[in-house]
């Protein structure tokens, strides 16, 4: 799948945030976001996720030859993850109920590949900072997504638990996903990237 | 203090007796007061929706107007209906008056503003990303806002269980379109003034005794509710 932003511009009142004339991302890219705080890292990446309209332009989903609809799907993860008020489990299966489709397989390689089986009955809201983000990739990896989009992903994680999303990362992107993740630091999440980003004075430029 | 006593525990075995009359009375009351709230809960939940998360002219005077509509005394809400039903009104054609749908309109015309009320600042109180999350994840707008009654689930159940309170305990609408027709229009509440004017308690004590312990349990549930509403808040 690429995504295709053409001519964006996001203005709040008078001021625009941000102006972007063409951008693309394909599902094998690894991309690193970054800026200073308040260029619009996050809108950027929920305007690509198709969550915020933009002020102006377009944002185009095109499919890639043999790809189905459901393949197209664009996930953007929260800083501070949300949890639905379920257990573990429903959470994981939680996209898989909106298409109506069941496979408790799928649920449960999903939430070994998390190393949360032992957790899936226990209520979302327990779990620990790391849990809680390996949960929502968990959530993502069922709906086999094309691009995941991370929004400040070590954010309150020890390191522990960004070596572990960097390999639930690196494996998702060995299955054919590609991502886009703001970070402010360089960590060994950002080492995975193969692009950079760069948001600044309401321009972007784009790094390899 | 021993006619107290007496009249209770009088009351308290007229209850336990099974009178078809009182107990029929205690169904007209629930029954009026439960087709009103489930009339009334769909359209007060999607009001309370669209205040909360839309922006359009004339908002802040809806929630203004709502918030007034609170504080209407239930014997001004059922002068009014009175008057649009009542032969002369504009709506006396429908014959309406003094009957049981007479009285739920009265119900749903007062807990109306409260189902809008509570679930607008549920629906405020809610985290914004919930539907986003729900949306991220393939939900289209209906699913994203049932995922969003789900979340809030115990705070609209509050404001179910009050608005129920509110309106089984309401007297002056039920008595002025009801008109107190035993067998027909004839609620807790116009029973226990009815008999409690003719100097007859222990009717009235043992419908209120109904009352009470239905309070009693609202407001245990309510409380349950809203304790629970709390560790969710605080947990997520």
């Amino acid at each position: 799948m690429r995504l295709e932003l053409n001519h964006i511009c996001q203005r709040y009142g008078e001021e625009d945030l941000f102006a972007i004339d063409k951008l693309q991302l394909i599902s094998t890219d690894a991309v690193h976001l970054h800026g200073p705080n308040g260029v619009g890292k996050s809108t950027l990446m929920k305007i690509m996720a198709g969550l915020q309209k933009p002020t102006s332009g377009q944002v185009r989903h095109i499919p890639m030859a043999g790809e189905n609809v459901l393949q197209q799907a664009v996930i953007y993860l929260h800083q501070n993850t949300y949890l639905f008020d379920m257990d573990v489990r429903s959470n994981v299966e939680y996209g898989l109920r909106i298409r109506r489709e069941k496979n408790s397989k799928k649920v449960d390689q999903a939430l070994v590949w998390a190393g949360l089986d032992h957790l899936q009955y226990r209520k979302a809201h327990l779990l620990s900072g790391g849990e809680r983000q390996r949960l929502a990739l968990a959530r993502a990896l069922v709906l086999d997504p094309a691009l995941i989009l991370l929004d400040e992903p070590t954010s309150n994680l020890d390191a522990g638990s960004v070596v572990r999303i960097e390999e639930m990362l690196q494996d998702l992107h060995r299955r054919g996903t590609g991502f886009l993740l703001s970070c402010h630091q360089d960590n060994a999440l950002t080492k995975l990237c193969n692009q950079n980003w760069l948001l600044a004075s309401g321009k972007l430029t784009v790094e390899f | 203090m021993n006619d107290l006593w007496t009249t209770f525990s009088t009351a308290t075995a007229h209850l336990l007796s099974g009178d078809p009359e009182l107990w029929g009375i205690v169904g007209v009351s629930f029954s009026v007061s439960a087709s009103a709230l489930l009339i009334a809960l769909l359209p007060a939940l999607s009001a309370g929706f669209m205040l909360a998360y839309f922006r359009f002219p004339g908002r802040w005077i809806a929630i203004s107007v709502l918030n007034s509509l609170l504080a209407v005394p239930t014997v001004v809400v059922g002068l009014v209906l009175y008057m649009l039903l009542s032969r002369a009104g504009p709506l006396g054609d429908l014959n309406l008056l003094f009957t049981r749908p007479a009285m739920i309109i009265g119900q749903i015309l007062l807990c109306f503003p409260l189902l809008v009320a509570m679930s607008l600042s549920a629906f405020q109180a809610a985290d914004h990303r919930v539907l986003e999350t729900a949306k991220t994840l393939g939900a289209n707008p209906w699913q994203a806002f049932i995922t969003l009654l789900f979340e809030v689930r115990f705070a609209l159940l509050a404001a179910v269980v009050t608005a129920f309170g509110r309106i089984i305990a309401e007297v002056g609408s039920a008595m002025m379109v009801g008109g107190n027709i035993l067998h027909h229009t004839r609620n807790i509440t116009t029973a226990i003034a009815l008999e409690t004017g003719k100097g007859e308690f222990v009717q009235g004590v043992a419908l209120g005794i109904v009352l009470l312990v239905m309070a009693l349990i609202l407001n245990v549930s309510l409380g349950w509710m809203q304790s629970h509403s709390r560790v969710l808040r605080h947990g997520t």
